[in-house]
């Protein structure tokens, strides 16, 4: 992991056989092979999914409701006659675009507070930390669910009032709000463990000898943090992204079962599992779909990320 | 030391404030109105009367400024009174008294399945790494790990009833003895012990390349005896530093558990004061899940120097 760049002005030369290094040690794992083909996967129904089905996800037929699966429908009917099958796989884009902006949210307020921290120490470490810990101190389910339960009908009753003053359909749109809501306060509760890698991969950091070697160059602080810091601690952050894209998903679906995730008829695998929780001693497959698929890929997350763990940390490994 | 616990509980208490100082301002401008909730859900036709409303807002103290009613709380929490609940009227440290026990027996037992199950088998891993036990330990970690509460509760009891038909539904609570609450027990371990499992593989895999294990194993000493007495000992002190994550995962998933089965623990209150925006309900169990979180942080940093004698020295040094 001690990876040292020869000289200052090439810094592109040496991280190709990092990465290479790391790509072909990945591939020998083969939990984390079997983890990436399953993001992969993944990736695939959520690009192009919605066109593999012949039914709409949202188009009912209350002739055909709470089917049992069968050739016609791979995971059955749920009570309005929707294709569970098609809806799962609405579900997956969905979760991968909330584990996607949540995790990139969480990762820049992270990296940024975790990197100016321990580039800075003193004061300013103190205090962002104190930070940090306070708010992975509390309870944070429990806080995220009250920001959202009392926040959504506010902002909703604004966004209205705003359209009918300014007819602007921009606010007609109330799913932004309901987005800008999960997504922020799901960030909100999950930056701190990035802020605490990054500062801790720092502190061993800036005592290297590039980086020494980069101020007597005289570069500027930001130029350091950005250049020589930053990149040099992002093999755990990979790690810690991988599996925080998997919780993500989970944490979104934690969401719906308490009623204030992302609002139907949006599919999520959340509302699919908490509908599904209220009916499942009648009809078992309308809350195993969408748990399982939930389930494998959270899994698919996980495999990967302890990988790229193995990969990008071979001191660990035999 | 003594100062050095003093000195976290004191940095503990402004943090604490300004938690709960953020739930006061979204109850206080955000909530949906708990009063006018009361009138709509109560049974039968009670008239909804804006006089009579006002007026029990008036008497719960409600219509003050901001911060004089944030002020009136602390100084009422200062002398042990947390307040009537907005939708029963009864004393908030009534209900949540009731409720405590509960959890806390239920969380006591969970973290101690988690130690007695979790650590052997993340010692196992480790000492069989890449072989296929460590594959089938660590997959069924990740595994569990990917199952949320949620889910893994429903699927269990329909798997129980499908194997033992002539059994009662386990719901509701009986005390730690009773049969009840082995299910909820399960459910609730499963991420706490996928969670330590992987920090003990880890931590074994890192302790097995040190130098002191080589010469125990150069020595001849039997590979039990280097895992119990060379081993075991380093391991704990990392795991050990997991407590407080290990509190957040049990506080988070009592509140699934806690519906799931029908216990009249703190999460069941929890859910039901979110549905009802019973907000002192809700700030006192902010507290206590705040307070909790930081004693187990504050019992690891104590419990650190008798693990690990080298941070008792440098804690003197400072």
């Amino acid at each position: 992991m001690a990876f040292v760049p020869m000289s200052v002005p090439v810094p592109d030369e040496a991280p190709v056989s990092l990465w290479r290094d790391a790509w072909s040690r990945l591939l020998r794992n083969r939990l984390a092979v079997a983890g990436l083909v399953m993001v992969l996967v993944l990736v695939f129904a959520a690009a192009f999914g919605p066109m593999l089905t012949p039914y709409d996800f949202l188009s009912q037929n209350l002739e055909a409701r709470n089917l049992a699966p069968s050739l016609s429908h791979w995971f059955g009917t749920d009570d309005l006659g929707r294709d569970v099958f098609s809806r799962v796989l609405y579900g997956t884009r969905t979760a991968l675009i909330v584990a996607v902006v949540v995790t990139a949210i969480a990762v820049a307020i992270g990296v940024a507070l975790g990197a100016v921290a321990g580039f800075f120490g003193g004061l300013v470490d103190r205090t962002i930390m104190w930070f940090t810990d306070m708010t992975m101190s509390v309870p944070n389910l429990l806080l995220v669910v009250v920001i959202n339960a009392s926040l959504k009908t506010p902002l909703s009753q604004w966004m209205e009032a705003r359209y009918l003053v300014t007819l602007n359909p921009f606010y007609r749109e109330t799913i932004w709000v309901d987005f800008l809501l999960v997504f922020g306060s799901m960030a909100l509760i999950s930056w701190p463990p990035y802020a605490r890698l990054v500062r801790a991969q720092v502190l061993t950091i800036r005592s290297r000898p590039y980086v020494t070697a980069a101020r007597a160059l005289g570069l500027t602080n930001r130029i350091i943090l950005i250049r020589y810091v930053v990149p040099n601690a992002l093999g755990p952050l990979i790690v810690a992204v991988s599996a925080g894209l998997g919780s993500a998903m989970v944490l979104e679906s934690a969401f719906s079962f308490l009623g204030v995730g992302v609002n139907p008829p949006t599919p999520s695998w959340g509302n699919m599992i908490s509908d599904g929780l209220r009916v499942w001693q009648h009809y078992p497959h309308l809350l195993a779909a969408p748990a399982a698929v939930l389930g494998l890929a959270t899994v698919a997350f996980s495999f990967l990320g302890d990988g790229l763990n193995d990969a990008l940390n071979p001191r660990g490994s035999k | 030391m003594l100062r050095y616990i003093a000195m976290r509980i004191l940095l503990w208490i402004p943090s604490v404030l300004l938690v709960m100082l953020g739930v006061y301002a979204l109850a206080f401008y955000g909530a949906g109105d708990p009063i006018k909730l009361i009138f709509l859900r109560a049974p039968g036709d009670v008239a909804y009367d804006p006089v009579r409303v006002e007026a029990i807002r008036e008497s719960a103290g409600l219509t003050k400024p901001f911060l004089e009613q944030f002020a009136n709380y602390l100084l009422n929490l200062l002398q042990g009174n947390f307040g009537n609940s907005l939708n029963s009227g009864r004393s908030v440290w009534a209900m949540i008294s009731a409720a405590a026990p509960v959890s806390f027996k239920l969380g006591l037992c969970a973290i101690v399945v988690t130690a007695l199950i979790a650590v052997p088998l993340g010692l196992v891993a480790g000492l069989n790494q890449n072989t296929k036990l460590d594959y089938t330990i660590l997959g069924s970690a990740l595994f569990l790990w990917a199952i949320p509460p949620y889910v893994a509760g429903p699927l269990l009891m329909v798997g129980l009833l499908l194997i033992l038909p002539g059994i009662h539904v386990p719901y509701g609570w009986g005390g730690v003895f009773d049969a009840r609450i082995i299910l909820p027990l399960v459910v609730l371990s499963f991420q706490p012990i996928a969670l330590i499992v992987r920090q003990t593989r880890a931590a074994v895999i890192e302790v097995l390349s040190e130098d002191f294990v080589r010469t125990a194993r150069a020595k001849g000493v039997p590979e039990l005896f280097v895992a119990l007495k060379h081993v075991l000992r380093p391991v704990l002190t990392p795991v050990v530093t997991q407590l407080g994550l290990i509190m957040i995962t049990i506080i988070n998933g009592a509140i699934f558990v806690e519906l799931v089965f029908g216990l009249p623990g703190l999460g069941r209150l929890t859910v039901q004061a979110l549905i009802n925006s019973d907000y002192p309900v809700i700030l006192a169990i902010t507290l206590i899940g705040s307070l909790l979180v930081m004693l187990s942080n504050l019992l690891v940093d104590v419990l650190y120097p008798l693990l690990d004698p080298r941070a008792a020295t440098s804690m003197k040094g400072r």
